[in-house]
């Protein structure tokens, strides 16, 4: 599978936009040192990083503005002028393929009185037109047509100055898009590292890539984004008490409860850019829904992508792709957490499988992805309600002064000669020990826009 | 000799798709979009009356063309404004369907001087 690095629009070197005699004051954006927040060393959170909204904030300008962001599949974009819209943090990103065939992402606010540009889930464009006043860009984002132009004074009117403002980077791995606003962001081949290696045994086991079925399911959810988010990272744990009831039901009839499903062996990889993936290790690992079961050619799987990854990360396990991009590779389920403010998430999910997979198999596929991890998923339902509930009480002083857990497999992490990086036992914290410490290095490191602002 | 200029064939127009003939072909003022609608082909200049837009880039459905940009809409039989945010006609020509060939006869008071 082939990267393309596309051009950087330069964002960040200057101001992208004129701003005349506006300047916020110093001190305007959040500064708060979260080093006393975060204690990895003895496996420790402080619960407010759950639901302070300063915090949050700057979240948003340090975390959400410096991270590459997953956006879509690249299937979702087929012809010029195809779109779509999401968001990058609280940010609405409109994604879409210019005339060259190229694909932008663009911030769905005109430049005008802020409105969104894009309303709609989807479609196909010629042009971006604001529904407010009805200021229109082209596919690669520049203004051309303003009503009662004349309006402006020539002298300082510059519609050039007033496009769509656009991501700093985008790049596409494995058929995902992700983007950044970071114009100094490491490539986004460093920010996976290792983990590539993991998303490989789910998004490269056919050469011809892979697709997307049955749109994009999304649903709202009380709680922090990080709460999903590390648990995707690091959490085998809750599977047997959480889940025990949909284990039961997804048991061949008749045969019960099963301890080498509880004992299983595993292991779970995290880096220090708060990436993290855990999976149960077995020679004979295969896939849930019987039909993919079926169709998979385990030997030739094990020819592409190596024993390792067969036994491992192909199947059953969970993933997260810091800050806010995880995955299931079992079922196909792929899902981006939207923070709503510090108390609400929105959950994104699609099913991603195999190109070459015929109508049936792949039918059986999203079914089981939308049995066991759509909204209404009995997997799915257990986590919404866990992370709800935990979100439910976080408010309250006693509650929120109390720090959580991390301790799991404290200084359990090494080099196993088998699996790329660095990995624990399956049960362990260490990948969400490292998801807060990735997440206090860059709230305590002011953004590339921060520093921007203190140049002009 | 058939009258009119030669635009095109029909199947150079896919229904629900439009054509824009440079003016220079055509010989008048304005570029005209000339349109597949269920079938039946109508010709209209091609600038919105509007704001600066291409007709022929814009959405047709049920005998109106929609402008890309603001959503302006026209009669495609006699260019007669249809909604707001556009206020004005546009100048409306014919066509003539002369076996599978597409000839455009334009209008008499939109011919370049």
């Amino acid at each position: 599978m082939t990267i393309t690095q596309l051009p950087s629009t330069h964002e960040g070197e200057r101001s992208p936009f004129p701003t005349g005699d506006l300047c916020r004051p110093s001190g305007f954006g959040p500064d708060i040192d979260v080093s006393g927040l975060v204690d990895t060393a003895h496996g420790l959170v402080d619960r407010s990083v759950f639901t302070d909204r300063r915090l949050y904030a700057q979240e948003q300008a340090r975390v959400f503005a410096t991270s590459w962001l997953f956006l879509g599949h690249v299937e979702q974009l087929q012809k010029a002028g195809d779109f779509f819209t999401t968001y990058m943090g609280e940010d609405p990103i409109i994604v879409t393929k210019d005339k060259s065939g190229r694909i932008r992402a663009f911030l769905n606010s005109c430049r005008h009185r802020g409105a969104r540009v894009l309303r709609a889930d989807y479609g196909t464009a010629r042009a971006f037109t604001c529904t407010y006043h009805g200021w229109s860009y082209d596919l690669e984002g520049a203004l051309i047509s303003v009503p009662n132009e004349d309006g402006y004074r020539a002298e300082t009117w510059d519609r050039a100055d007033w496009g769509l403002l656009e991501v700093a980077q985008l790049d596409t791995v494995l058929g995902l898009i992700f983007a950044t606003w970071s114009p100094s962001a490491p490539p986004l081949l460093d920010q996976l590292g290792d983990m590539k290696w993991y998303m490989e045994a789910f998004l490269d086991r056919d050469s011809e890539g892979t697709t997307i079925v049955g749109g994009i399911t999304k649903w709202v959810l009380k709680g922090n984004w990080k709460l999903a988010a590390e648990q995707f990272g690091t959490d085998w744990y809750h599977v047997n008490m959480s889940h025990a009831s949909a284990l039961m039901v997804l048991s061949p009839t008749g045969k019960g409860p099963k301890s080498d499903i509880v004992n299983t062996p595993g292991r779970q990889y995290s880096d220090d850019r708060g990436n993290g993936t855990g999976f149960p290790t077995h020679p004979k690992s295969r896939f849930d829904a019987q039909p993919v079961h079926e169709y998979y050619d385990y030997a030739a799987l094990r020819g592409r992508l190596g024993s390792a990854r067969v036994e491992g990360p192909l199947t059953t396990g969970h993933a997260t792709v810091f800050p806010n991009f995880s995955y299931l590779p079992v079922n196909g389920s792929v899902r981006v957490w939207h923070p709503k403010g510090p108390d609400e998430m929105e959950v994104w999910a699609w099913t991603v499988l195999d190109k070459s997979m015929p109508e049936e198999v792949r039918t059986a596929q999203r079914l089981y992805n939308l049995r066991t991890f759509g909204p209404s998923g009995i997997f799915e339902q257990d986590d919404g309600e866990n992370w709800s509930e935990i979100q439910a009480i976080s408010h309250g002083w006693r509650t929120n002064t109390v720090p959580l857990n991390y301790q799991m497999g404290l200084g359990s992490e090494r080099e196993d000669g088998v699996h790329p990086g660095s990995t624990s036992e399956l049960y362990s914290d260490a990948a969400g020990r490292r998801f807060y410490a990735r997440w206090a290095e860059l709230m305590n490191t002011p953004a590339w826009h921060e520093q921007l602002e203190e140049k002009t | 000799m058939a009258e009119g200029v030669l635009v095109g064939r029909i199947d150079d127009i896919p229904e629900g798709e439009a054509i824009k003939v440079d003016a220079a072909v055509a010989g008048t003022i304005d570029d005209i979009a000339v349109f597949n609608d269920d079938g039946e082909f109508f010709a209209l200049d091609d600038t919105c009356s509007h704001e600066k837009a291409s007709l022929s880039e814009g959405w047709i459905d049920n005998g109106v063309i929609e402008c890309p940009l603001h959503a302006g809409k026209f009669c495609l039989r006699d260019g007669t404004v249809q909604s707001m945010p556009a206020t004005e006609d546009v100048a409306c020509h014919r066509i003539v369907v002369d076996g599978a060939d597409l000839r455009l006869i334009p209008n008499p008071d939109r011919l370049a001087p």
